[in-house]
C-alpha cells in the first residue's frame, strides 16, 4: 500500500538502527568493528532526532544532532587511539584478550570450541619446464 | 484494511497508459545495457549513454509526475531498506574490511533519509565528518587485521545469544510502544465508516451505518485527542463532530444535510489522521530576524515568506500538514546555534580539544617505545 512515510516510519529505521548496532557492540569481539557498530546506533539517534525536527517544524533536533557528530567525532578519534594501544600490547583486536580487567567474582570466559581450519586456497599452478634452455653466447662488449 | 485513495491523496493510476509509460524507460535501459556492455564489435559508447539518460530522465519524470509524496515515499523505502540491510551485514559479516564497507553504506543511506527531513547540512556534514573517519578505520583495519588464517577476534562472537537476545527485545518493545503511540487503524476503520456512510442514499442507511448509540461519536472523539495535534487543529474536527453529534438521534436533518456534515466531518478527520502524530508547534522562538514580534507563534516555513508580500501567518502545508521547511533553513540553523546554543557550541569545541588531546597522549608513543 502506498502511503506516505510519516514520522512513525523514520522512528521505526532509527529504533532498527540502534538495536542492530546494540546487538553488535555486545557480540563481536573485534575492536573495530564494536566501534562501527557504537557509530551505528548513534546514527539511529540522529534519525530520530532529526525525524522530530521535521514533524515538529523547529531546529532543536537538528541542532542536537550536530552536538551528537560533534561528540562521535571525538569518540571516533578516542576510539581509534585506545584501539591502536590495545594492539600494540596485545598485537591483537580481540576484545577478550582483555578480561583480566573483570571483576574479581565473575569466571573468565575460554574458548572451547576450535576454530575452523582456514579454507585451503588452491595452490597456484607452476609450470612445468619445457624444452631446453639453449646455450648463450658470452656477451662481450667493445668499449 | 485499505483505505480509501482519498485518504492517501495520490491519485489512482490508469492501468493501461501508465503501464506502457512505464515500460518507455525499462527498454531505454535495455537498449543502453545492451549497447554498453563489453564486446570486441559493434559497441555504441555514445548512443548507448545517451539512451541511459534518456531513461534515467523519462523514469525520474514518471515517478515525480504522480505528485511529490510518491518521490518521498519510494526514496524513503529504498533508503531505509539500505540502511538496515547494511546494518545487518556490518554486525554479521566475519572481515572486518567488508563490516567497514557496509557502514560506510549506512552512513550515506542515513544522509539520504537526513536530506529527506529537509536537513541539507547535517547530510552535508555528515558525510564530510564520517568519510574522514570511514577512510581512518580502513587503514586501521588494514594495517592491524591479521593478515593471514583464521583469527578469533573475527570468527567468534562474545555470547551470540544472549547479546542477539537483549537487543532485540528492546527493539521490539520500542516498535511496540511506536506502535502503540502512532497506529492509525482505528482511526482509518472510524473514517472508513463514515465514508460508508456518506455512500448510503436514506436517512436509515445513514443511521445503520453508524450504529443509533453515541458509541461510533465516542470513539472519533478519543482518537481525535490521541492524536496529539495542535488544539487549534483538532477543534475545527472537533466543532463539526459535536454539530452532527447534536443533530443525530433523533435525526433533525434530512438526508441531504446530514451528508454534507459527515463528509465534512470525513474530510477533516483524513486531514487529522494525515498529520498524525505532528507534535505541536514552538509557541515562541529566539532566533528571530530582528523586527518580528518575538510573542507571535512562528513556525519554520513562514521564515521562507518574511520577505515577500505574502502573509506569514499561513504556514505552507503539505499533504500530511507539515509545514514546508524553508530552503533556507541551514541559515536558520546557524542562527539558533548561534544564539540559543552558543554556550553548548563553545563546550563542544572544548570537548573536540580535549579529544585531540586526549587521543595524542595516549596513542602518540615514540616510535622506539613500540614492541
Amino acid at each position: 500500500m502506498n502511503e506516505l512515510p510519516m514520522l512513525h516510519n523514520y522512528l521505526v529505521v532509527g529504533a532498527i538502527l540502534f538495536a542492530l548496532g546494540l546487538v553488535g557492540f555486545l557480540a563481536r569481539r573485534n575492536l573495530i568493528v564494536m566501534f562501527l557498530s557504537a557509530e551505528m546506533m548513534l546514527q539511529g539517534v540522529s534519525l530520530n532526532l532529526v525525524a522530530f525536527a521535521r514533524y515538529r517544524s523547529n531546529l532543536q533536533g537538528q541542532a542536537f544532532t550536530l552536538f551528537i557528530i560533534t561528540v562521535a567525532a571525538c569518540e571516533a578519534g578516542i576510539a581509534l587511539a585506545l584501539i591502536l594501544m590495545l594492539y600494540r600490547r596485545r598485537h591483537s583486536l580481540d576484545v577478550t584478550l582483555w578480561q583480566d580487567l573483570r571483576e574479581p567474582t565473575v569466571e573468565p570466559t575460554f574458548d572451547e570450541e576450535p576454530l575452523p581450519p582456514p579454507p585451503v586456497e588452491e595452490p597456484l599452478p607452476r609450470l612445468t619446464p619445457a624444452g631446453l634452455e639453449p646455450v648463450h653466447g658470452q656477451e662481450t662488449s667493445h668499449v | 484494511m485499505r483505505l480509501p485513495s482519498i485518504l492517501l491523496q495520490i491519485p489512482a493510476p490508469g492501468p493501461g497508459r501508465s503501464l506502457l509509460l512505464i515500460l518507455v524507460p525499462v527498454a531505454l535501459g535495455l537498449i543502453a545495457v545492451y549497447l554498453l556492455l563489453p564486446r570486441p564489435r559493434g559497441t555504441r559508447p555514445r548512443w548507448g549513454t545517451f539512451s541511459a539518460g534518456m531513461a534515467i530522465l523519462l523514469g525520474g519524470w514518471l515517478l515525480g509526475r504522480s505528485g511529490s509524496g510518491w518521490v518521498e515515499t519510494v526514496l524513503f523505502y529504498a533508503l531505509s531498506a539500505i540502511a538496515i540491510v547494511a546494518g545487518g551485514l556490518l554486525i554479521t559479516l566475519r572481515n572486518p574490511v567488508r563490516a567497514a564497507l557496509s557502514f560506510a553504506l549506512v552512513v550515506l543511506s542515513t544522509c539520504g533519509l537526513f536530506l529527506l527531513q529537509a536537513a541539507p547540512f547535517l547530510m552535508a556534514a555528515t558525510i564530510i565528518i564520517y568519510a574522514g573517519a570511514i577512510v581512518v578505520t580502513f587503514l586501521f583495519v588494514i594495517m592491524l587485521a591479521q593478515q593471514v588464517g583464521t583469527s578469533d577476534a573475527d570468527q567468534r562472537s562474545r555470547e551470540p545469544f544472549l547479546s542477539s537476545l537483549a537487543g532485540f527485545v528492546l527493539l521490539g518493545a520500542m516498535l511496540c510502544m511506536l506502535h502503540l503511540t502512532y497506529s492509525t487503524d482505528r482511526f482509518d476503520a472510524l473514517l472508513a465508516r463514515a465514508k460508508e456512510a456518506v455512500e448510503k442514499p436514506t436517512l436509515e442507511g445513514i443511521t445503520n451505518t453508524l450504529g443509533t448509540g453515541n458509541d461510533f461519536f465516542d470513539a472519533l472523539h478519543r482518537e481525535a485527542q490521541h492524536a496529539h495535534l495542535a488544539p487549534d487543529k483538532t477543534r475545527v474536527f472537533e466543532d463539526s463532530l459535536s454539530a452532527l453529534e447534536e443533530n443525530w438521534n433523533p435525526p433533525s436533518w434530512d438526508a441531504d444535510k446530514m451528508r454534507s456534515a459527515l463528509r465534512k466531518l470525513y474530510e477533516e478527520g483524513v486531514a487529522i489522521r494525515n498529520s498524525y502524530g505532528n507534535l505541536q508547534p514552538p509557541r515562541e522562538s529566539s532566533f528571530l530576524p530582528p523586527g518580528i514580534d518575538k510573542k507571535q507563534s512562528l513556525e519554520l516555513s513562514t521564515y521562507s515568506r518574511l520577505h515577500s508580500n505574502q502573509p506569514s501567518t499561513q504556514p505552507l502545508r503539505d499533504a500530511q500538514g507539515r509545514s514546508v521547511m524553508p530552503a533556507e533553513n541551514v541559515a536558520y540553523l546557524g542562527r539558533t546555534l548561534f544564539s540559543d546554543y552558543l554556550l553548548a557550541v563553545e563546550l563542544g569545541g572544548t570537548l573536540l580539544l580535549v579529544a585531540t588531546v586526549g587521543a595524542i597522549a595516549i596513542a602518540g608513543r615514540r616510535p622506539e617505545g613500540l614492541r
